[in-house]
């Protein structure tokens, strides 16, 4: 059941972010844009309603009386006991986000830059 | 040959296209001038006949009860009329409203004739009464009323009627006070305790569209306000204690209330999902009723609660706060056009403070424009990579010119709201502006504001600042405001007016703030060169 609702949130924000960005101009003050934001923090947050509450909280954030910039989604994650164990990435596959850790238990949420592109440093 | 053609191309063939669809669209589909040709093409529909059956209950142990299918001519024959300044009401040989015309000019359709609310072609009409025993209902179909005159002339105080059906064993006494507001109320008594059911009628059929709200209305015990939309109606729905029973189109309502004692409503349905309402009832029933426009003033004037008949959706509690202030302006500057061109100033002047901030961060940003393209050469194509950049730099300089995600998200139910005040507000209906704006409910004829609008949208997307890197998007942006005018050609005038003036204030904003920064610039190098001398 959360799995579907994440699938439809995720969808939610996908057809937000390609139909409805043109009527607000993208008019986003940070970097991950609010829906970026909330994809990441409902990809990679243990609850649904956890990652809609911290989403919620960046939108209010995000008007002229914040400033604005760099903000990545923090969220908690225990790697001890996550599905994370018995698989073993190859490191020749392109890595999605970076978990950054925080706190003990909490990370930031950084998604790679393509590497593919060309003019990366 | 299609896929050799430029992108720009195709799009200006595409825009064509929908220019050619919406004109043939507007010119075949769309009801002229004024909405009361819905009537012809909305009422074929209905089913001729409905059969006079007490709605059946489920969990009830009342059969339903047959009556003569189709009623006897006679049975319509009018035995009183009530005439008032604004209205004039007819009541038929079975106790029920079979006509209401409204006299005011404006309710006049283009052939000059009065717009006449009750939807003649369903066989049933407001206040009929259907009882849950068979036989009494066939009786009751039969045995006309007798009213104690035929014909009344409301002025400022009410006018009492008394109309009386005897049946074997039974008498019915409708007593009505009618008022020159077009309400009434009504006494019903009975010489014993019977079942039956009373419907408020169907909604009234003359301003019927796919945009805005038609069918029924109930307010509950709880003040909870409940449409129900035609196609949605399920015939299971049942209200205890109602306050409000009504059926609605866009402008006009027949409704049955009372707020200090409610009353049962059950919805019954009718051709394909229409609700129907009925108030079930045993024996005496004290009721008020209203049909007429949905004029927020003369609502208010009947009872303050009776303004929750207009029904504006999902953001009522948006709407309606707005229209009370488009209301009192209007009472300020006696026109509705002006009336929304202020209020739209207003709305920009509590947003002002936001929108300022924005406007002074990227004034200040000119002086990094050079970096800016810098990074934009450095990053092309990886827009990720840029607008973390962006951000990046804003930071760094206290400076950041994005509107933000709240003050968008909070404009969006807002432009809802307006929306539909301005598409459901019958006091636009015949209302001017100025020169060519007859009309602020209809289209502008001439689509001299559609195309200010788009103009004004191109100009503001010019000078606001974005974020959208991906070329797609870029594209479909840049005819946004191509695409946003054929969109308004058909909207209502005053919509297309508050778009219009709302761009036009945030144009001139930016441009007021631009020439203060470069007042400021110019005193700052004045007072640069004085100490330098």
């Amino acid at each position: 059941m959360s799995k579907i609702m994440r699938h439809l949130a995720i969808f939610v924000l996908k057809a937000y972010q390609k139909f409805f960005t043109l009527f607000s101009y993208g008019s986003c003050r940070y970097y991950p844009t609010c829906s970026e934001y909330a994809r990441w923090q409902i990809l990679h947050n243990n609850g649904l309603i956890k990652a809609c509450f911290y989403s919620l909280l960046r939108i209010l954030r995000c008007n002229q009386l914040f400033a604005g910039g760099i903000d990545y989604p923090v969220v908690d994650k225990n790697f001890q006991t996550s599905s994370f164990a018995p698989y073993t990435p190859k490191l020749s596959v392109n890595i999605e986000f970076w978990f950054v850790p925080k706190t003990k238990k909490s990370f930031y949420v950084i998604k790679a830059f393509n590497q593919s592109q060309k003019g990366s440093p | 040959m299609i896929d050799k053609l430029s992108n720009q191309t195709r799009i200006i063939i595409a825009t064509v296209l929908s220019f050619l669809f919406f004109a043939t669209y507007d010119h075949y589909f769309i009801p002229k001038k004024n909405i009361v040709d819905t009537n012809q093409t909305k009422q074929t529909k209905v089913k001729q006949d409905i059969s006079n059956k007490a709605p059946q209950i489920s969990n009830d142990n009342t059969t339903a009860t047959k009556a003569p299918a189709k009623p006897l001519k006679s049975q319509e024959e009018v035995i009183l009329t009530v005439k008032a300044k604004r209205y004039e009401l007819h009541i038929d040989r079975l106790g029920r409203i079979s006509k209401f015309y409204l006299n005011e000019e404006k309710y006049k359709d283009e052939n000059g004739e009065r717009i006449q609310l009750i939807d003649n072609k369903l066989k049933l009409y407001p206040l009929e009464i259907r009882f849950a025993d068979e036989n009494v209902n066939t009786e009751a179909f039969a045995i006309p009323y007798v009213a104690d005159k035929n014909m009344v002339e409301v002025k400022d105080k009410g006018v009492k009627v008394t109309l009386t059906q005897s049946l074997s064993g039974l008498k019915v006494i409708k007593n009505f006070t009618f008022y020159k507001d077009g309400n009434y109320d009504l006494d019903i008594k009975m010489s014993k305790p019977e079942k039956y059911f009373i419907t408020p009628g169907f909604r009234p059929n003359i301003a019927v569209d796919s945009y805005t709200f038609h069918g029924a209305l109930v307010k509950e015990a709880d003040d909870t306000h409940t449409p129900i939309e035609e196609g949605d109606a399920t015939g299971k729905e049942r209200f205890i204690d109602a306050k409000v029973a009504a059926g609605a189109d866009k402008y006009y309502t027949t409704a049955l209330y009372n707020f200090d004692k409610g009353f049962d409503v059950i919805v019954s349905v009718v051709n394909e999902d229409s609700p129907l309402l009925f108030v079930k009832h045993t024996g005496d029933l004290k009721i008020h009723g209203y049909v007429g426009p949905k004029e927020y003033r003369v609502l208010h004037r009947i009872d303050p609660r009776l303004t929750d008949i207009i029904e504006y959706g999902f953001f009522t509690f948006i709407s309606k706060p707005l229209f009370l202030l488009l209301s009192w302006l209007h009472s300020m500057f006696g026109n509705w056009g002006w009336s929304i061109v202020a209020m739209t100033l207003i709305i920009r002047l509590v947003l002002f403070p936001l929108t300022y901030k924005g406007m002074v961060s990227m004034n200040k940003l000119k002086e990094l424009s050079p970096k800016i393209k810098e990074l934009q050469a450095k990053y092309k194509g990886d827009s990720q990579k840029l607008n973390a950049h962006m951000m990046e730099l804003y930071k760094k300089h206290g400076a950041n010119p994005m509107g933000g995600c709240l003050p968008i998200l909070m404009q969006i139910p807002v432009f809802f709201a307006i929306y539909r005040v301005l598409q459901n507000a019958i006091e636009l209906k015949s209302a001017p502006w100025i020169l060519w704006i007859h009309d602020l409910s209809v289209m502008d004829p001439y689509f001299v504001l559609p195309i200010a609008m788009g103009i004004t949208m191109f100009l503001q997307q010019k000078i606001t600042p974005s974020n959208i890197t991906d070329p797609m998007q870029e594209k479909i942006m840049k005819y946004l405001p191509l695409i946003f005018t054929f969109f308004f050609v058909t909207f209502p005038a005053g919509l297309t007016l508050y778009w219009f003036t709302n761009n036009l204030f945030s144009i001139s904003q930016q441009y007021y703030v631009n020439s203060l920064f470069a007042k400021k610039k110019e005193a700052e190098k004045a007072t640069h060169n004085k100490a330098k001398k």
